[in-house]
């Protein structure tokens, strides 16, 4: 009995716990409380697509799987006097039975997946974009922010002339564009909930990754990868921006970069060689 | 229709083994009990073994890092560090390739060869010391020169394997040293002894990595 | 005293050797006996003992991390005020970076190895294989005091200024460098893992003699029970793997005390940086097979069990056997799965990717072996059988989330991700560790002499499977919504605010479980007091260790078995009167009929 009352506490006790909002927790009905943001970029779909791919052929099999579980725990408890049938399951049957479901699995699930990365791998994610109007911005992450640079007018990065801001990415609808990272002390990870897309920023050389964006609008950068006690607080802000809009503000802040330009800050200067 | 077959009574005519009294001389298995003296030296020889390709993998990861930053240098040796010796550490191989040779001598001592045995273990000592001593005078001039394991990464992989296989040439000179005492006393009284051909083992292992190391480390 | 003294019989020692031949007799000094032992069964329940401290604690590291998580900033009941006065019990952002650093660490190198590989290697290799001991008793002494040391060491690092590792359980550098972790806390969790890794590889190149040299006669490789199998391939995996990690350890370490540049790079390296990706490397060509190292002895245990509660030999035993060897063997080549967003060259990826999904054929091989054992069956639904059925289910679902993360394109969005911490926990925390159950239910008997009591284990089962599927699933859900893992405070990200309700969820789940274990050790204690006395064979199972007495004596078997048939004849239509036969049983003793018969007669 009291071992009951243990039992009735116990399940009582975690579900009464006080939960304390989060900051204006959006209110958004039960069945739509865990999809992820809005998706905004030209090729995020892939991962998206081929991640319910996987998730409704994993639901099938496991749905199957489950229910042979269930009913076997049911149809095949011990009754006295009967005994279990004497198989090893070593008999062609069996054999071909286990090899075909597999087999079935391995192609319907397994092989398919890897076509449809490798057609993404070639499409997108290693297709680099050579367009004239391809955006060219250098990401450095840093214990815990994000330095952003983009080419002045020379389109040489590292000069007097680039413009450089911190924890505020812009870019343009309809328009490539192409990263390149690298990071100043610890490894970080550059990650666009937006646009379904993640990369390594590590320290001593560059990596690259592109995207496009849809629409225009304020979202998020997100560091993906444990980088020190407040990897947590590494929290940038990508703003697209209508073509002409992002075209204006790169011309002011053009200008502004010259003015700016301290040549005796040696730490100003972390930009690098562009890598195509 | 399926034939069932008794699996006991098949398995009971393909062994065809009398139930022996495992606390009878020579049956095996179940160490400490029953274990027959044969059957004990081919079970640290399966342990030796297995040992050994344990501390191949961690020989073999750190050649695999040594690669890894070698081939991602633009340059090698990089940061323009000097030429590391290589007479030697050539001397030292000799050394080493020789002092196999000379320990093989005293596996192969049989009961009545006291002597092979003692000429052979403290031989080989006396090689692996002499090589230890040839490693100091290989690394104290370079340290002086001002080429550290903290100046780059050339130094960290440089004094990271040599030392790290130095410290195994020590561990197995230790052991050697422990047999060769035992050998002394007459405890251990032949080269098949375990305690011989284990050590004898982890000592050509040692042999082979530093000739490796210097092949890779400084010849390549 | 053994039987050899006892009756006075001299032991044999050989002209010139001076190995010993006799059964070792009873030590009888208290510290021989229970602190330095050289008995397998003894080492078995220290490992048992260490493993449970370390599952205990890495379970309130759990706890606090989940509380942080669903509310965040407010005190921990009771035990906050005791870890954290400064902050009012507030789990603070260092503490929690460490914390889910050792609970990782703590939970696989301390928990789970040595309970499962530890403990249960130890227990079940020689008894069920037919030795009297371990191939080297001295090395298995050593390795568990080599563990017994990394063990002080971790514990220790929690309580040195700046604090423990808080790397997290990879220890990336060159966050885990100087650069990023300047206090002693991550020297000594390098350390640690070191000494922890030597026992492990001491310890598998025990298992790997034993069970190749000290098989009784008549046990070949194919009638060992598949525990024994999952031993023994997990014992290779770690001879040859952990290694890899020791070398990493070594190069990390040197970066930390030495001064040298492995690992090194970044702004901060003037002379000659190394390369950070290279440890990533090193790590998983060792972390890859360390998964599969925590789940074989579960997979062995699991199939095992299932047909011994089925009533009915193991389905397609050989096929489960060599479908854990096949998965084993490509193991060795899949590691890169896990860097899939480091900037590989996309040859890489894409043959990491196929290698990975290739596990799957294996995987799916055995799983459908064990709804096979169970088809037909004449199921008994004990605490151990209920465990195992159990693990089918969490492993299935973990298992294949396994492939949304093997696929490129996918994994470039859950990379990081709690979708990734929801897999590994199915994986592990519910696979692996409701394996570990399914082993302390079923062998506490064979360990303790005394039964552990049903009632008490079968609610522990059901407030275990429920909250923990709610929990791990949860996982997956704020994965796909987006969640990256190793967050302090979610909250600070707009695209997560909507995730909280999940997130809540998951947190009164993860306490309900972590509450309901009090179940089990309060099971595990009062049984061991005054549970009821085992029999040499309560389960009716026929394999060695069940021919012995519980527990069994010294030198477990006064006569070395020589076995007959393989460790899962149950339902045999010549066995009159009982359903099982043990696997030393000759069947002249217990058989009535002819010596061949056909399937379908036997079935009448
Ligand atoms: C015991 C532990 C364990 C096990 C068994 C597995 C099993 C698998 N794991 Fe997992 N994994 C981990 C522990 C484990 N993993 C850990 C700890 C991490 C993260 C570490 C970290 O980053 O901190 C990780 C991370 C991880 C990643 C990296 C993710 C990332 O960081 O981005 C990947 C990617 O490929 C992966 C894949 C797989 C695959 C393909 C399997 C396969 O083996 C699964 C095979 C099984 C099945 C395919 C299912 C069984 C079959 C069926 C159900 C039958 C099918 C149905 C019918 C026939 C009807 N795992
Ligand atoms: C086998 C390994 C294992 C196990 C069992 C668990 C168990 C649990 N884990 Fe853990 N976890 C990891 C391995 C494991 N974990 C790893 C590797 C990481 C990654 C770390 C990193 O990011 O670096 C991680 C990270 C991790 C996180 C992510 C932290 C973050 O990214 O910010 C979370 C969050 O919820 C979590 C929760 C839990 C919970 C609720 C349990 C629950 O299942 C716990 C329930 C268990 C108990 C409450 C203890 C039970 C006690 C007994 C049974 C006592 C018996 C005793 C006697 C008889 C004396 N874990
Ligand atoms: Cu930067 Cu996490
Ligand atoms: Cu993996």
């Amino acid at each position: 009995r009291s071992m009951l009352l243990f039992i009735a506490a116990t399940i009582a006790a975690p579900c009464l716990a006080g939960d304390v909002p989060a900051a204006a927790t959006p209110k958004r009905p039960f069945w739509e409380a865990w999809k992820p943001v809005v998706d905004v970029s030209r090729d995020g779909y892939r991962a998206v697509d081929l991640f319910w791919y996987t998730t409704w052929m994993c639901i099938i099999a496991f749905t199957l799987v489950v229910l042979a579980l269930v009913a076997f725990s049911i149809l095949y408890r011990e009754k006295p006097g009967h005994r279990a049938f004497y198989t090893h399951g070593t008999d062609r049957k069996s054999f071909a039975i286990t090899g075909a479901l597999a087999a079935l699995v391995f192609f319907t699930i397994d092989m398919r997946l890897v076509q449809i990365s490798q057609k993404d791998i070639k499409e997108y994610l290693f297709n680099w974009p050579t367009s004239a109007d391809t955006v060219r911005v250098e990401v450095y992450g840093q214990q815990w922010a994000w330095n952003i640079r983009y080419a002045g007018p020379d389109g040489v990065f590292n000069t007097a002339d680039d413009v450089v801001t911190l924890n505020d990415m812009r870019v343009p609808v309809g328009r490539p564009v192409m990263v390149n990272l690298k990071s100043k002390d610890v490894i970080h990870s550059f990650y666009l909930p937006n646009f379904r897309l993640k990369h390594d920023s590590n320290p001593g050389y560059v990596t690259r990754t592109w995207f496009q964006a849809k629409e225009a609008g304020n979202f998020e950068i997100a560091c993906s990868q444990m980088c020190g006690w407040a990897h947590y607080k590494m929290r940038g802000e990508l703003k697209v921006l209508p073509a002409a809009d992002f075209d204006t503000w790169m011309k002011e802040s053009q200008g502004d970069a010259l003015r700016r330009f301290d040549p005796a800050d040696k730490e100003q200067m972390w930009g690098w060689e562009w890598v195509q | 229709m399926t034939e069932l077959t008794l699996e006991p009574r098949d398995s009971m005519q393909k062994l065809e083994l009398p139930v022996r009294d495992p606390r009878a001389p020579g049956a095996r298995p179940g160490h400490p009990a029953g274990e027959s003296v044969a059957d004990r030296r081919k079970t640290t020889f399966v342990g030796m073994l297995m040992a050994l390709a344990s501390w191949t993998m961690l020989f073999a990861s750190l050649f695999f890092a040594y690669a890894v930053l070698r081939l991602k240098a633009p340059t090698w040796p990089p940061d323009g560090a000097a030429a590391l010796p290589k007479l030697l550490p050539a001397f030292n191989t000799l050394l080493m390739i020789l002092s196999s040779f000379v320990l093989h001598q005293g596996v192969k001592a049989g009961t009545a060869e006291r002597l092979r045995l003692l000429r052979s273990l403290f031989g080989t000592i006396a090689l692996g010391t002499i090589f230890l001593l040839l490693q100091l005078a290989v690394w104290i001039p370079l340290w002086r020169s001002g080429f550290r394991i903290d100046s780059g990464i050339y130094g960290s992989i440089f004094y990271g394997l040599t030392v790290f296989h130095a410290l195994h040439v020590l561990a197995g000179l230790i052991a050697l040293f422990v047999v060769a005492l035992q050998a002394r006393r007459g405890l251990v009284t032949s080269g098949r002894r375990n305690a011989v051909r284990m050590t004898a083992m982890f000592w050509h292992f040692v042999d082979v990595v530093w000739v490796l190391l210097f092949a890779v480390v400084y010849l390549v | 005293m053994s039987q050899d003294q006892a009756a006075g019989r001299r032991v044999y020692v050989g002209p010139d050797f001076h190995e010993e031949q006799h059964i070792h007799p009873d030590p009888t000094n208290f510290f021989k006996k229970y602190i330095f032992s050289f008995d397998h069964k003894v080492i078995a329940k220290q490992f048992l003992w260490y493993g449970l401290f370390f599952l205990v604690v890495g379970g309130i590291m759990a706890m606090m991390i989940r509380w942080q998580i669903a509310q965040p900033g407010t005190p921990f009941p009771v035990l906050g005020k005791l870890f954290f006065p400064q902050s009012g019990g507030v789990l603070p952002p260092q503490s929690y970076a460490s914390f889910f650093t050792m609970h990782g660490t703590i939970m696989i190198f301390f928990a789970i190895t040595p309970i499962l590989i530890g403990a249960f290697g130890n227990l079940c290799i020689p008894l069920m294989i037919g030795a009297r001991d371990m191939a080297f008793p001295t090395l298995n002494m050593l390795s568990f005091w080599s563990m017994m040391g990394s063990g002080s060491v971790l514990v220790a690092s929690l309580f040195v200024p700046m604090g423990a590792a808080a790397g997290g359980w990879q220890s990336y550098p060159t966050l885990s460098t100087a650069i990023g972790q300047p206090g002693a806390g991550q020297t000594m969790w390098v350390v640690a893992i070191f000494l922890a890794g030597s026992g492990s590889i001491m310890g598998a190149v025990n298992y790997i003699t034993t069970v190749v040299r000290l098989r009784a006669p008549g046990m070949g490789y194919f009638k060992m029970p598949l525990t024994i199998w999952g031993i023994w391939l997990t014992a290779i995996l770690n001879a040859l793997f952990v290694p890899v990690l020791a070398a990493g350890m070594i190069l990390l370490f040197l970066d930390r005390v030495a001064g040298s540049h492995f690992f090194l790079a970044g702004a901060a390296v003037t002379k000659g940086g190394g390369d950070p990706v290279l440890y990533q490397h090193l790590f998983w060509i060792f972390g890859h097979p360390e998964v599969y190292i925590l789940i074989l002895p579960a997979w062995g245990i699991v199939s095992d069990v299932l047909s011994f509660f089925s009533r009915k030999p193991a389905f397609g035993y050989k096929a489960t056997a060599l479908s854990m060897t096949v998965i084993s063997l490509l193991s060795m080549a899949v590691y890169g799965h896990h860097m899939f967003v480091v900037g590989m060259s996309p040859l890489l990826s894409q043959g990491f990717m196929t290698l990975t999904m290739l596990i799957s054929i294996p995987s799916a091989v055995f799983f459908l072996n064990w709804l096979g054992t169970m088809w037909r069956g004449s199921i008994r639904f004990a605490t151990p059988m209920l465990f195992s059925v159990g693990v089918v289910f969490v492993f299935g679902l973990g298992g294949l989330t396994g492939l949304h993360l093997g696929a490129v394109s996918s994994d470039i969005f859950l990379h990081d991700s709690y979708f990734v911490v929801g897999h590994f926990h199915l994986t592990m925390a519910a696979s692996v560790l409701l394996g570990a159950f399914v082993a302390i239910y079923f062998w506490f008997p064979k360990m303790f002499g005394r039964m552990m009591s049903e009632t008490l284990g079968k609610w522990h089962f059901w407030l275990t499977i429920i909250p923990i599927s709610i929990v791990f699933c949860g996982m997956l859900i704020v994965g796909y919504g987006g969640m990256q893992r190793r967050l302090y405070n979610y909250t600070d990200y707009q695209f997560l605010q909507h995730l909280h309700m999940v997130n809540v969820w998951i947190t009164r789940a993860a306490l309900v479980l972590g509450a309901s274990q009090f179940l089990f050790v309060y099971n595990f204690f009062s049984s061991m007091i005054s549970g009821k006395k085992a029999s040499a064979n309560p389960w009716e199972v026929g394999t060695l260790e069940w021919t012995v007495p519980s527990p069994p004596p010294h030198h477990n078997f006064d006569k070395i078995p020589v076995v007959l048939h393989g460790p899962h004849e149950f339902a045999n239509p010549l066995v009159k009167g009982k359903d099982w036969l043990a696997q030393n049983e000759p069947i002249e003793d217990v058989a009535v009929g002819p010596a061949n018969v056909t399937l379908e007669a036997a079935g009448k």
